[in-house]
């Protein structure tokens, strides 16, 4: 039989070739459904992404650390943060955190929005496979955001004595929804609809 | 492009990063192939990969039980002693009631890492003595699915960045389970990165099909 390679899709659980029958493609290796989607395509990876943008607001404006000495405490944010390591002189461990916290969260936005919309709007001189490209960046750096809940449950594990104690703030728990939701947003994505 | 059978399918693969599609071709033992768009990896032919995956997730495994068990750092700030362990991080976080945090942290830097590694210790083993056709399939998609969520080499970058951050006000010493961790994450690396769950499903079907 003669088959049009635009028909041949790829199992995201095992990465067997399949040919794509339209609405329930079962994967002829695993017997996984492969991307079940009826009328809904980016419907579910929209709710997941707006999710998480709407964490990623508390998750700058309330404090990330509190840090209790004697008695006195002080809460800092995702900024404040980066900003006082800056101002001490650690300037590479300011870097990794602007990156991991404000950097990537905010590209890993852009970068789904561009992509959610260009399934329904596909602009003519974007490459398919530079899209699908930057597809692969976002889920390869995403993860990398969690560095600075991993960071305040160190510290907060840590740092907990008499007179000096640093404890998770509520950013903390905003943030690690908001980075769940856009990890749920990216794997939700089905790739075959790049075009 | 024309094809007879379904199966012949199998001798086709598309890229994992740009999505053009290749043809297999064979070659030799311990060399890889890669995408002509994209330079990416997309398969390699190593005829030894059950016994050394077996070996390898064995090793990962001890590492990660002493990683478990031993405190990784040990700070003193003006005289107050103080240790954390990978279990400590999350059930602090549990005692102050951030119980959200708290789950997270529990299942990306303890649940997945340790359902991650006994999941490859079993399929290598499966795979190594030939048994249970059906069970390793059941078990390479499991761990395709968990496989993005366990974060333990995150984990230890965010060590490294809180210890930076603590220098000068406290004195620091490295425990056991930080090297054990180190060495844990080089095995896990080697074995979810650097072999593809491609690789396994080609190995599975050599085993039990042909």
């Amino acid at each position: 039989m003669e088959i049009d390679e635009k028909r041949l899709i790829l199992c995201p659980v095992c990465g067997a070739v399949n040919i794509n029958r339209g609405k329930n493609n079962i994967c002829r290796r695993c017997d996984c459904y492969i991307h079940k989607h009826g009328r809904f395509k980016t419907e579910k990876s929209w709710a997941y992404l707006i999710t998480a943008i709407i964490a990623y607001i508390p998750a700058n404006l309330y404090p990330m650390l509190i840090t209790s000495q004697f008695g006195h405490r002080e809460g800092s944010t995702i900024l404040g943060g980066v900003i006082l390591l800056w101002e001490h002189g650690s300037y590479p461990i300011a870097l990794v955190i602007f990156f991991a916290s404000m950097v990537i969260p905010i590209l890993k936005f852009m970068i789904l929005i561009y992509l959610l919309i260009s399934v329904k709007f596909p602009l003519k001189r974007d490459s398919k496979i530079d899209k699908h490209k930057l597809f692969y960046f976002t889920e390869l750096i995403g993860p990398w955001s969690m560095i600075d809940v991993f960071v305040v449950a160190i510290l907060a594990g840590l740092i907990n004595m008499a007179n000096i104690q640093i404890l998770a703030g509520t950013a903390s728990s905003a943030f690690a929804i908001s980075v769940f939701f856009t990890l749920l947003s990216a794997h939700s994505f089905d790739r075959e609809l790049i075009k | 492009m024309l094809i007879k059978k379904e199966e012949e399918l199998d001798d086709i693969i598309i890229c994992q990063k740009c999505f053009t599609i290749h043809k297999i071709v064979e070659i030799k033992d311990g060399s890889k192939a890669l995408c002509s768009e994209c330079k990416n990896i997309l398969y390699r032919y190593d005829s030894n990969l059950a016994k050394k995956g077996l070996a390898l997730s064995i090793t990962a495994f001890i590492f990660l039980l002493i990683a478990n068990i031993f405190p990784l750092v040990m700070v003193n700030i003006l005289g107050n002693e103080s240790y954390i362990t990978i279990s400590k991080t999350f059930l602090m976080l549990f005692d102050s009631g951030f119980f959200i945090v708290g789950f997270m942290v529990m299942s990306l830097i303890f649940l997945f890492p340790f359902i991650i590694t006994i999941l490859y210790m079993i399929i290598f083993f499966l795979l190594y003595f030939k048994i249970g056709k059906r069970l390793s399939r059941d078990i390479l998609i499991l761990i395709s699915h968990i496989e993005p969520w366990s974060m333990a080499e995150i984990f230890l970058v965010s060590i490294l960045v809180s210890l930076v951050k603590l220098i000068g006000y406290a004195q620091i010493h490295i425990g056991v389970s930080f090297w054990a961790l180190i060495l844990y994450i080089i095995f896990d690396i080697y074995i979810t990165k650097s072999i593809r769950i491609y690789e396994l499903w080609s190995l599975r079907e050599r085993v039990f099909y042909k």
